[in-house]
């Protein structure tokens, strides 16, 4: 070891940033899924989504969920920094290397990467939004009956796409599943909760159009 | 099947020439009957190209010697048939390993480093009696033992991992597999925190990202998956108690 | 720049295989600086093929019991067809069983005894509970008892890991890819060797007060042999070289009866031991036709007789590749075959395509070890000079005689590494480091003009790789199971013709650096002069013991040649000149095997 290790030693580090990546990617996928459930709560009416909404708001359940996601998107991001291959030449040899050796769970990781950076941007813009805006029906119809449709449409893939290969990686990486099983068990529930995402913005889209 | 003509496109590079470029270089050959790729790499430098280096030992998939990527793919050289190959074949030296020449990689220097680092032995403070039985194991964890114990340090699982491209400290799968056949094995008197030492951190079992290449190039089949998430299990329950 | 790198030390031991690695760390525990040369790293070693077990006389497993190192030496002997030096073979029956215990103290995962009950070959095996967790032992060819200690069929490999796991606790310097070219010498004492780094091709001496000899065997002249392609017998042939060490029973060479058609990869004989048939083409299971009592486990010898026997008299399955016979363990099992068998159910799988759960696998004798190499006293000692050992499949130590019994090669290697290791370490520590730098000047000299010869093709143009071709078509047509005097005569003035041309060898590849071609043709002198001594040893002998069978002369004729071939090779000759000295018996007067040609044919004849 060389004394700047030395000096500056913590065993304990690596396993609690490992610890912190894991737990705080599952509470952002079990955000994530509750999000979409709330969302689609439009299918069951106007009224039920305000209700909800009025819900949120009244017990302050809105500011938690904000508070919420900046801390928890805080330390997975400072978390998973680590893993982003930082140099111009590391970056070159993980894109040259899968498409080598051509291997469908490392091209899922680099995907995971972009899709990850993204999203930074756009969960800011998102979580943005409703803190200034907070939810409506009627505004939430507006802004997807608008350019912003793509603004969520893209959101809506990205996040599913990056919740779906982030718990599958977690999941294999601390073995409690067999790789193929989960696969298959997360596309079907990827692949339900994109399309409750996209009937809710059809309909949302559909409201601001009657509106 | 019909005997095809193929084409090996293969990396040539000397470092004792450093001048002279590293390229791929391209040889004809015809297919023969059951032909592997030890047969057809002697060929071609027999018959060829006698300057190719290389490396082949056992030619029986035991020896770990002849790793390389075959068409992109991290394998065993010696018991890759070219039937089972298109009629172009690319083969280029593992990656992450040191450059010998041509298609040879130091995969012996970086094995013997890995070792080192995770004190792949059995510790014990027990004293070996020449004239007492043998202390009794049984034959499950035996078997346990061997199932790791099998790892043949070709390096494929190391070359595959996008990982171990780019973080030279990175112990892979092999290394990790090293250090779970020794906790698996009653005799190695280390406990779980002077395990957590060897291998607790982002050089050990942490910097894993889940990526897998590792399980699905391994030529001789260790279940890396579950050996990778055995140690992570262990030594995050050692982490916690520290 | 200088022209080479100087290392010394007070063991020098090249080959990094169980037997050097088990004699570096004997030495390295008594507290001598010790350096180990190796081809390849020495996990790559060709140790590590080794499948089927070591043989040890634990009496662990139900039929094992009552087993001792005394039957252990009987079976030896016996294997031997009384070629072995007893004093060696009781020494190591001796410590087998302490080998074994020491290799699962460092770490070998030996399968383990399981009590209760389970079929064999239609008699039903009940392993005590009192045995439970202790070193099983399969069975094997030739053996009184099940005595072969073993790990699943990788016990080579598992030996090999735990052996160099040591080295490397201990700190052992080790220097791979580096080839020995040759000792040096003044004709008495040894002192170092001058080699070449396979990396760089650069060339490098090595000064010690001992230097040992453990490079394994030399089937690679055979080339259809089961060896790894690094056993080219370098060792050997550089003690040869030197004129005043003999090889010794050159002629006694090991033909598996189980190499796989055709890669001629090896299948252990734990798939016989375990109870697998040999089919002929009609599938009919012929052993026990010849060998009623041993069937498929009468010593190596003997089985690849019988089955070139069985084939000749119109039983063999016609292949592209030549008849063979079939290798059938499908009634084992699957979960058997994956978990005991695995390494040879992939390699059947991965060479031929055939899955022997369900498949019958094409299997032919082959070229597997060599019982010849440098010949040592007991103390592993060369003859001839002053300060080199050898150990291992390189030496004839001389516990194989004229046939090795499956599973004694590994224990072989362990046991002798632990006894000459302490051998060499007690000399290295008496002896003084002398060499005189002019000596070395001169062996690098003559090294760096060979060199130069090849790649300027000073000498002639001759192709290193036609000339192997030839040898290995010479060796394995003429002197190979069954021989006769016409062939052997045939294959002596071949490779005499073939040596004088490898002197005249040139390279077309420009030989810069580590140039795979100028190794093949540094080697390619030695490899000759190990396949010439071969061939003339077996020319020679006009008898017929264990592996050695002229056809010409079926009987053992322990009148005339109850003796061991010394081959010395003096410099400077263009062939070489063959000596005998008796072989020691001490507690087994020659007798009846039990089995093979003797036995079948009334019994008691040869007694």
């Amino acid at each position: 070891m060389q004394p700047q290790k030395a000096l500056t030693r913590n065993t304990k580090a690596d396993f609690v940033m490992e610890l912190v990546q894991t737990v705080s990617g599952l509470l952002l996928v079990g955000f994530l899924w509750t999000h979409m459930l709330f969302v689609g709560s439009i299918l069951l009416g106007v009224e039920a989504f305000d209700a909800l909404a009025q819900f949120m708001e009244q017990y302050r359940l809105l500011d938690v969920a904000v508070v919420f996601i900046i801390l928890t998107v805080a330390a997975h991001i400072g978390a998973v920094f680590r893993r982003i291959p930082g140099r111009l030449q590391e970056q070159k040899i993980v894109w040259k290397h899968a498409r080598t050796i051509k291997h469908s769970d490392t091209w899922s990781w680099l995907f995971q990467a972009v899709t990850g950076s993204a999203m930074l941007v756009l969960i800011i813009i998102h979580v943005f939004t409703v803190v200034y805006a907070g939810i409506d029906s009627k505004m939430s119809a507006d802004r997807v009956n608008s350019w912003m449709l793509w603004f969520y449409l893209v959101f809506l893939l990205l996040a599913e796409y990056h919740a779906s290969v982030g718990i599958y990686r977690a999941l294999i990486k601390w073995g409690f599943l067999k790789r193929h099983s989960l696969k298959r068990v997360l596309s079907v529930v990827t692949v339900c909760t994109i399309a409750l995402g996209c009937v809710s913005l059809w309909i949302f889209y559909w409201l601001g159009d009657t509106a | 099947m019909g005997l095809r003509q193929l084409t090996f496109h293969i990396f040539r590079y000397n470092p004792e020439i450093p001048n002279v470029n590293p390229a791929i270089k391209d040889y004809i050959l015809q297919e023969e009957m059951g032909m592997t790729l030890f047969i057809a790499l002697n060929k071609i430098r027999e018959e060829q190209d006698s300057s190719l280096k290389y490396d082949f030992v056992c030619r029986a998939g035991i020896c770990g010697s002849c790793g390389m990527l075959i068409n992109g793919k991290p394998t065993l050289a010696c018991r890759t048939l070219t039937k089972d190959l298109p009629a172009d074949i690319s083969l280029i030296p593992l990656p992450v390993f040191k450059l010998l020449g041509d298609l040879s990689v130091d995969t012996g220097t970086w094995f013997r480093d890995i070792s080192l680092r995770t004190e792949s032995w059995v510790h014990t403070e027990k004293d070996f009696d020449p004239h007492s039985p043998e202390d009794r194991m049984s034959n499950d964890t035996a078997l346990k033992i061997y199932e790791a114990e099998r790892c043949i340090e070709c390096g494929c699982c190391i070359s595959g991992c996008a990982t171990a491209n780019i973080k030279p400290d990175f112990i892979g799968a092999a290394g990790v597999n090293r250090v779970a056949r020794f906790m698996v094995d009653p005799r190695d008197e280390r406990d779980e925190q002077e395990y957590f030492d060897v291998v607790g951190s982002e050089d050990g079992i942490f910097g894993c990202v889940g990526l897998m290449a590792c399980a699905d190039t391994c030529p001789i089949g260790i279940p890396l998956q579950g050996q990778l998430a055995y140690v992570r299990r262990k030594m995050a329950i050692a982490g916690w108690r520290r | 720049m200088s022209r080479y790198d100087s290392f010394t030390s007070d063991v020098l031991i090249v080959g990094a295989g169980l037997a050097g690695e088990r004699a570096a760390i004997e030495a390295a525990t008594q507290g001598l600086h010790v350096i180990l040369l190796s081809l390849v790293p020495p996990r790559r070693s060709h140790s590590s093929a080794a499948q089927g077990g070591m043989q040890a006389s634990l009496g662990n497993s139900a039929m094992g019991k009552g087993d001792s190192p005394d039957v252990h030496f009987a079976d030896t002997v016996k294997g031997s067809d009384w070629g072995c030096d007893q004093d060696v073979a009781r020494l190591f029956a001796n410590t087998a069983p302490i080998a074994v215990r020491q290799m699962a103290y460092w770490g070998v995962p030996f399968n383990r005894v399981v009590a209760g009950s389970r079929m064999y070959d239609g008699n039903e095996i009940l392993d005590e509970p009192d045995k439970e967790g202790l070193i099983a032992a399969r069975n094997f060819g030739g053996t009184a008892k099940w005595r072969t200690c073993y790990t699943a069929d990788g016990t080579g490999h598992t030996l090999l890991y735990t052996m160099d796991s040591v080295v490397i606790k201990l700190g052992i310097t080790v220097h791979d890819r580096t080839e020995v070219l040759s000792l040096i010498h003044d004709g008495e004492r040894c002192s170092g060797v001058v080699a070449r780094c396979l990396r760089t091709g650069k060339l490098k001496v090595y000064t010690a007060k001992t230097s040992v000899m453990a490079t394994g065997g030399y089937g690679r002249v055979y080339g259809a042999s089961t060896n790894a392609i690094i056993n080219e017998g370098s060792g050997l042939f550089v003690a040869l070289e030197t004129g005043v060490v003999p090889l010794g029973n050159m002629e006694a060479v090991q033909f598996h009866p189980t190499g796989i058609v055709p890669s001629w990869i090896l299948i252990t004989e734990g798939a016989r031991g375990d109870g697998g048939y040999l089919l002929d083409k009609n599938l009919h299971r012929f052993m026990p036709d010849y060998e009623p009592k041993k069937k498929e486990l009468a010593s190596r010898d003997v089985v690849s007789r019988r089955i070139i026997q069985h084939i000749r008299s119109g039983n063999g399955v016609e292949s592209p590749y030549g008849q063979h016979v079939w290798l059938d363990i499908r009634h084992l099992g699957a979960e058997h075959i994956n978990t005991n068998l695995r390494e040879i159910a992939n390699i059947s799988r991965n060479f031929t395509g055939i899955d022997p759960v369900d498949n019958l696998i094409p299997v032919r004798p082959t070229q597997h070890y060599s019982m010849g190499g440098i010949r040592t006293n007991i103390d592993g000692m060369a003859y001839g000079l002053e300060g080199l050992f050898a150990l291992g499949e390189a030496a004839c130590w001389d516990m194989h005689g004229f046939n090795r019994l499956g599973g004694n090669s590994l224990a072989e290697t362990i046991v002798a590494g632990t006894i000459i290791g302490g051998k060499i370490a007690n000399y290295a520590k008496e002896a003084t480091l002398r060499f005189n730098s002019r000596q070395i000047e001169e062996h690098v000299r003559v090294q760096e003009d060979r060199i130069d010869a090849l790649i300027h093709g000073r000498n002639g143009n001759e192709n290193v790789y036609e000339l192997r071709r030839a040898m290995e078509t010479t060796l394995s047509e003429n002197v190979g199971i069954f021989r006769s005097e016409a062939p052997l005569q045939h294959a002596v003035d071949e490779l005499h013709e073939l040596h004088q041309r490898s002197l005249r060898v040139g390279l077309r590849s420009g030989g810069q650096g580590a140039d795979p071609e100028l190794a093949a043709a540094l080697r390619i002198t030695g490899m000759l002069r190990l396949a010439y001594c071969t061939a003339a040893g077996a020319l020679a002998r006009t008898e017929s013991r264990g592996s050695h069978y002229r056809e010409d002369y079926p009987k053992r004729d322990d009148e005339n040649w109850l003796k061991r071939t010394l081959a010395y090779w003096p410099a400077g000759a263009d062939r070489m000149e063959l000596k005998y000295e008796p072989v020691n018996i001490t507690e087994l007067p020659p007798g009846d095997r039990g089995y093979g040609e003797a036995s079948a044919g009334g019994a008691s004849a040869n007694r």
